[in-house]
């Protein structure tokens, strides 16, 4: 098929104008968009920093070794790269933590505002667009690269308070994205109204025979409305039955019921989640997700762990509290769990209509809003990328000399061919891309 | 700055209000050369019929049985049946009916029985099955998932409860004040709301009650603030406007939401003055932050205003489920909504409102149905939940075939209850019993006591029976006019009852879409949007003040001298009040002004932006009050422009461009009527004088019985208006259509006067036509039963 909107090939099919929001509701878009390389991009967040020791590979280049908070992602090793050096330079209102999220993905400041962190200034929302959403809006804006939802946000315990420390996505200056991190919600806002349609297909029969029933007691003349309504009624089927062989390439995923948003359930919500995830980009919903892990300051208490303390208030113990740092090891050891799963299942599904699987074609990006937690640096931010989706040059780890962060930003904006001079704070946005990847 | 937009608006193609005075004038101009013969006249076309198509067509184009048995319909144009006679007509000798012959011959056809709109004028009136109207679906579905919450509890008290806290966060402990506020409009400076119980620098409030939609469609609801703010409006669970982040300079933070009119809503608002997050210790060693809140609305088609205190109450009324599905608009061409026919995109929209309730019903069921996820008898409440939604949905109990169809069988075949409720639901409301005002009756009686009961709540409610209704169509206590009144006049209090009179006034008056008011700025630089704003809502406040007054005299809708002004309206309009006076009832000169005749929004609405329209002002009184058909005619004309003759006041250059016979058809009665409102400008302020010539505002009418009643300035009109049968007629038929929705012809052809004498005996009560008019329509059979031959 040559490239046409959907619009054209529904007016080609002849359906009428008026049966086109109903068509156009339907859960995949597929049409027009199938052609192309489907690239994807996952931003992965988790809170309060890292144990540098334990995380950054010593080595730099292809030739190095995993340390025990990464070790889970040993079976990805050829696929992976570290990025050490990368440092959030954006200052101006708001604590660490603050900025440390706010200003993660939009590379500029914070506006002034009411919410006063630990220290420094209070601040509000982050003054620009954060790059997950740039890099939608230009997939958006070509027919051969949209999607039904275009991203998707999902959240796993993220508070249900809105502030500048629970939100990292942003669709413009002051406009925060709420991730969805009900694993049910989630579902239905992706098949919820293919379930509708399933429902109501099922009583279409009963609908016939109802109104035949009661256009058997009323008056002739009435009656006429009665059967263009039922003649509605059968168009109606006809259409649901037409739409319904398009079909999803992948079928609706059954969801462990009644998991609640409990501290303790978290390593079952994260699964659905990336089980959600992976469904969608297999039906090709969106091409870019962002995955947060509680929020800025989280206090996950990971008790499947042996960790008892909550999460925030371990990572300000000092680095010779051995104890502590162990135990922080092993909750970022947990998170590079979540990635080797979410990289598993990449790698098992194979890309619809495409060469090999998902992970090809799809970048994971694991990020943090500190560097480490005690020191509350913005230096040195965790970047670890996982997946063939961007053609960066995978495999290795790599070290720069204190690189704004921008310059990744606008990495992951060109590795999908948008190619942006500057993003965020143009200030930091130096020599353009990072160099290096490809 | 947030703007949640919770839905589109509902009828785009309701005309915007910019479009009324141009389409108004449309209709109008095109008025002005009205070709069409007046009823007196004997049109030739007729006598040509007679002597050369009757014999073969018949006497009314129904055929004659041996020569041309067909009725002479269709939908050719004039122009074509005169092409078509002409070539072919009469078939024994063509061509000898042609050129002027043909068309006078083309047109009486066309317009006395060959065209679709003449056969439907030819058709008897009856009682024709309709559909809900879109008004009357969102009603019944708000209404119907209503019945399984607590109604609620309303109050008359206006304003709203604050609650005032001595910290940022609006916890009990500290609860320093609690009060009633009339408005939300509050600058406290960098000062304390009460130095004695607040610290200026921290403190939180909390503002509980309800507000009152009056009409249905999209209101904005905007808070103006520099501290944190909270704004929760009919769903308490879902803020519509958070912004309990304050960032940048963003001061406006709003939320759109649609409401169904007539209706009150929940609303809660919290402010909170201080820095949020981790508490800042050294807050106060500041000097404290200035903190103001408004709390504003954009009513649809409105300006923005602060929410009066009149629709703020202390009430806490039930969550609505209000349905946001567009529709379709109703077919209004009769000056009411006639639900007599489908479409696709109708059929299409109650799928769509379908599937949101069904998901709206899932998402509230526990507290809908009263039962629990993991209660042992949860099936069984379920299936009992469905039942009554059924029973409810169809105004009417489930027999035992009914019931198995669209409960038994859905619960066992769906894969979950919660998957069979939603089945039911879409079921439900997808079944013609729903949709339509009238069907599922037994075949045995055509006044089914329940079809009464639906008819009384439609006619008053546009809505479902409530309980009582059916309790008593339950026990057959709704048999006799007797009961019927009754049950009427206990209806009467209910606030949608209200609304609908409140709704069809506005229609009656021809401002139900707002009309753009705007006026030339040079001439007339005060008048501004605001202004416009409070025009409209002294109009509304008139027309509540005559429906609520003990009388509810409809003579004082056309007589009244008192008008409600506010402080800004008093000056604009020369009257002494002080600047910022509240709304009050203002005597003014019972000379210069009569009721909504000469209200200063009609006067405004019916004139140009910058001269005053005597044509509009002609035909609303024509049409509105007086019932009087004016024909739309054939083609436009702009307006001769005030500044091509300035040397000719108002009156004489309308007289002078409407002075050919073929107008004067129409503008004979249009003129004179509208020419007695020459004291008052395009703003609706009285004047004296035009162009330094004093004001005529003399006129003059010819009633249906040929006399012709002089009359001179608006009192002198509104007197006569007020006491004629015509006035009477025209009211009591506009309104029995606004409520009932059928033909009143389809009651009997002695209904409409036999209802207008009721109402001159009861000394003109709005309120009492209303009852009246339920108890003659209710009890009305409907021939809505089969013969058994003809069923198929």
């Amino acid at each position: 098929m040559t490239q046409t909107s959907r619009r054209d090939f529904l007016r080609d099919l002849g359906l009428s104008a008026a049966a086109l929001p109903f068509v156009l509701n339907l859960p995949s878009l597929g049409f027009a968009n199938q052609q192309a390389r489907k690239q994807r991009l996952v931003i992965m967040f988790s809170p309060n920093g890292v144990v540098p020791n334990t995380f950054w590979p010593e080595e730099e280049g292809e030739d190095f070794k995993l340390k025990e908070s990464l070790s889970p992602l040993e079976p990805f090793k050829n696929k992976l790269l570290t990025l050490h050096g990368v440092c959030d330079k954006v200052r101006g209102d708001g604590d660490s933590h603050m900025r440390g999220i706010g200003c993660l993905l939009t590379g500029t400041e914070l506006f002034p505002g009411n919410i006063q962190g630990g220290s420094d200034t209070p601040a509000g929302w982050s003054s620009g667009i954060s790059i997950d959403q740039e890099i939608k809006n230009y997939l958006q804006a070509d027919a051969s690269r949209r999607t039904r939802f275009g991203s998707l946000e999902f959240g796993v315990m993220v508070p249900d308070r809105a502030d500048t420390w629970t939100r990292m996505s942003y669709s413009g200056a002051n406009k925060p994205i709420t991730p969805i991190d009900d694993p049910y919600q989630m579902f239905s806002k992706l098949y919820g109204r293919m379930k509708d349609q399933e429902s109501l297909k099922s009583i279409l029969d009963e609908l016939q025979g109802d109104l035949k029933k009661v256009a058997s007691v009323v008056n002739a003349q009435d009656r006429q409305l009665l059967e263009e309504q039922t003649n509605f009624v059968r168009e109606l089927e006809q259409e649901l039955k037409a739409t319904s062989t398009e079909g999803l390439n992948h079928t609706v995923p059954e969801l462990e019921p009644g998991i609640k948003e409990d501290n303790d359930n978290m390593p079952k919500l994260s699964k659905l989640n990336i089980d959600l995830m992976v469904n969608s980009f297999a039906n090709d919903f969106a091409r870019v997700v962002t995955l947060q892990y509680t929020n800025s300051v989280g206090g996950a208490k990971m008790r499947w762990l042996g960790v008892d303390e909550g999460h925030h208030e371990l990572s300000h113990n000092p680095d010779t509290d051995e104890k502590s740092q162990d135990k922080l090891t092993r909750i970022n050891k947990w998170y590079a769990d979540q990635m080797a799963y979410l990289a598993q299942r990449l790698s098992e599904t194979p890309e619809p209509g495409g060469q090999g699987s998902l992970l090809d074609n799809t970048l994971i990006v694991w990020t943090n809003e500190l560097g480490k937690g005690n020191s509350h640096t913005l230096d040195n931010i965790p970047f670890v990328l996982l997946g063939n989706g961007l053609d960066f040059q995978m495999g290795r780890a790599l070290k720069y000399k204190k690189t704004a962060h921008n310059r990744l930003l606008m990495s992951l904006a060109h590795g999908f061919g948008h190619r942006i001079e500057r993003f965020g704070n143009p200030d930091f946005c130096g020599d353009g891309p990072l160099l290096n990847l490809t | 700055m947030q703007i949640t937009k919770l839905r589109e608006p509902l009828l785009s193609s309701h005309r915007s209000p910019a479009r009324f005075a141009v389409s108004l004038a449309f209709t109008l101009g095109i008025a002005l050369f009205a070709g069409v013969a007046s009823a007196d006249e004997v049109p030739t076309g007729e006598l040509v019929y007679k002597q050369k198509c009757a014999a073969c067509h018949g006497a009314k184009g129904e055929g004659a049985t041996d020569k041309y048995p067909q009725p002479l319909v269709g939908d050719r144009s004039v122009g074509e049946l005169t092409e078509y006679v002409s070539k072919t007509m009469p078939e024994d000798k063509p061509g000898t009916c042609v050129g002027e012959e043909a068309r006078l011959v083309s047109q009486f056809i066309h317009d006395s029985f060959y065209s679709p709109t003449a056969q439907a004028r030819n058709k008897p009136a009856r009682i024709e099955l309709s559909r809900l109207t879109v008004r009357q679906y969102r009603n019944v579905v708000a209404d119907l998932i209503g019945t399984f919450r607590d109604t609620g509890k309303l109050d008359k008290q206006s304003g709203l409860r604050g609650e005032y806290f001595k910290s940022r966060r609006a916890d009990g402990k500290d609860r320093a004040i609690e009060r009633i506020d009339s408005v939300v409009a509050f600058d406290f400076q960098d000062k304390s709301p009460d130095t004695e119980k607040l610290e200026p620098h921290e403190f939180s409030i909390k503002w509980e009650g309800a507000v009152f939609a009056p009409e249905t469609g999209e209101y904005e609801f905007q808070v103006r603030t520099n501290q944190a703010t909270r704004l929760w409006i009919n769903d308490l669970n879902q803020p519509l406007v958070d912004a309990y982040v304050k960032s940048g300079s963003d001061t406006e933070h709003r939320g759109a939401i649609f409401l169904i009119g007539g209706r009150t809503y929940a609303l809660r608002l919290e402010f909170s003055k201080a820095k949020q997050g981790v508490d800042d210790k050294k807050a106060k060693e500041k000097p404290p932050a200035p903190a103001s809140i408004f709390l504003e609305w954009k009513r649809p088609h409105r300006a923005t205003e602060v929410i009066p205190a009149r629709n703020l109450s202390t009430s806490k009324p039930s969550l609505w489920c209000v349905v946001s599905t567009p529709f379709p608009p109703d077919d209004r061409s009769l000056g009411w909504e006639k639900a007599t026919s489908i479409s696709k995109e109708w059929d299409q929209a109650t799928t769509d409102a379908a599937i949101e309730v069904a998901t709206y019903v899932v998402a509230h069921l526990d507290k809908l149905s009263g039962t629990k996820r993991d209660a042992a008898d949860r099936v069984s409440r379920l299936q009992d939940f469905c039942r009554r939604f059924a029973e409810r949905a169809f105004r009417r109990p489930l027999d035992d075939d009914t019931k198995q169809l669209f409960i038994d069988r859905q619960f066992s075949e769906a894969t979950d209850p919660e998957a069979a409720v939603k089945r039911v639901v879409l079921l439900v409301l997808k079944s013609p019993r729903f949709l339509y005002r009238e069907v599922g009756g037994s075949v045995e009686s055509s006044n089914n006591p329940y079809d009464v009961a639906s008819r009384m709540a439609f006619g008053l409610w546009d809505s479902m029976p409530d309980q009582p209704l059916l309790n008593a169509a339950a026990k057959g206590e709704l048999a006799t006019r007797a009961q019927v009144v009754s049950h009427a006049e206990r209806m009467l209090a209910d606030p949608r009852t209200h609304s609908k009179l409140s709704d069809f006034l506005l229609r009656w008056l021809k401002v139900d879409h707002v009309p753009d008011v705007a006026k030339d700025t040079e001439r007339f630089p005060e008048f501004n949007a605001v202004l416009a704003n409070d025009l409209r809502t002294s109009l509304e406040l008139f027309l509540n003040e005559v429906l609520s007054s003990e009388s509810a005299d409809f003579r004082q809708l056309l007589l009244a001298n008192s008008l409600p002004l506010n402080g800004r309206l008093a000056k604009f309009y020369g009257v002494d009040l002080p600047e910022d006076a509240p709304f009050q009832s203002v005597p003014l000169d019972s000379n210069e002004r009569a009721g909504v005749l000469s209200h200063p929004y009609l006067m405004a609405g019916f004139a140009y932006t910058a001269t005053s329209s005597p044509i509009h002002r002609g035909v609303f009184i024509a049409r509105s009050v007086l019932g009087r058909t004016l024909r739309p005619p054939p083609e436009a004309v702009t307006p001769l422009a005030a500044d091509l003759r300035p040397d000719l006041t108002t009156r004489d250059r309308v007289a002078l461009q409407t002075k050919p016979e073929s107008c004067q058809s129409c503008h004979a009665m249009i003129n004179p009527l509208g020419f007695t409102l020459e004291h008052f400008d395009a703003v609706g302020r009285f004047r004296k004088e035009e162009l330094g010539k004093p004001i005529v505002a003399s006129g003059a009418y010819r009633t249906r019985h040929g006399d012709t009643v002089q009359f001179n300035g608006v009192r002198d009109l509104a007197n006569f208006l007020a006491n004629s049968p015509e006035t009477h007629a025209a009211f009591v038929e506009q309104l029995f259509h606004a409520l009932i929705k059928q033909p009143i012809r389809a009651y009997g052809s002695q209904t409409k006067d036999s209802l207008r004498q009721t109402f001159v005996q009861e000394n003109f009560n709005i309120r009492k036509l209303l009852v009246e008019i339920i108890a003659t329509s209710a009890l009305t059979p409907v021939e809505s039963k089969p013969q058994t031959a003809s069923a198929q």
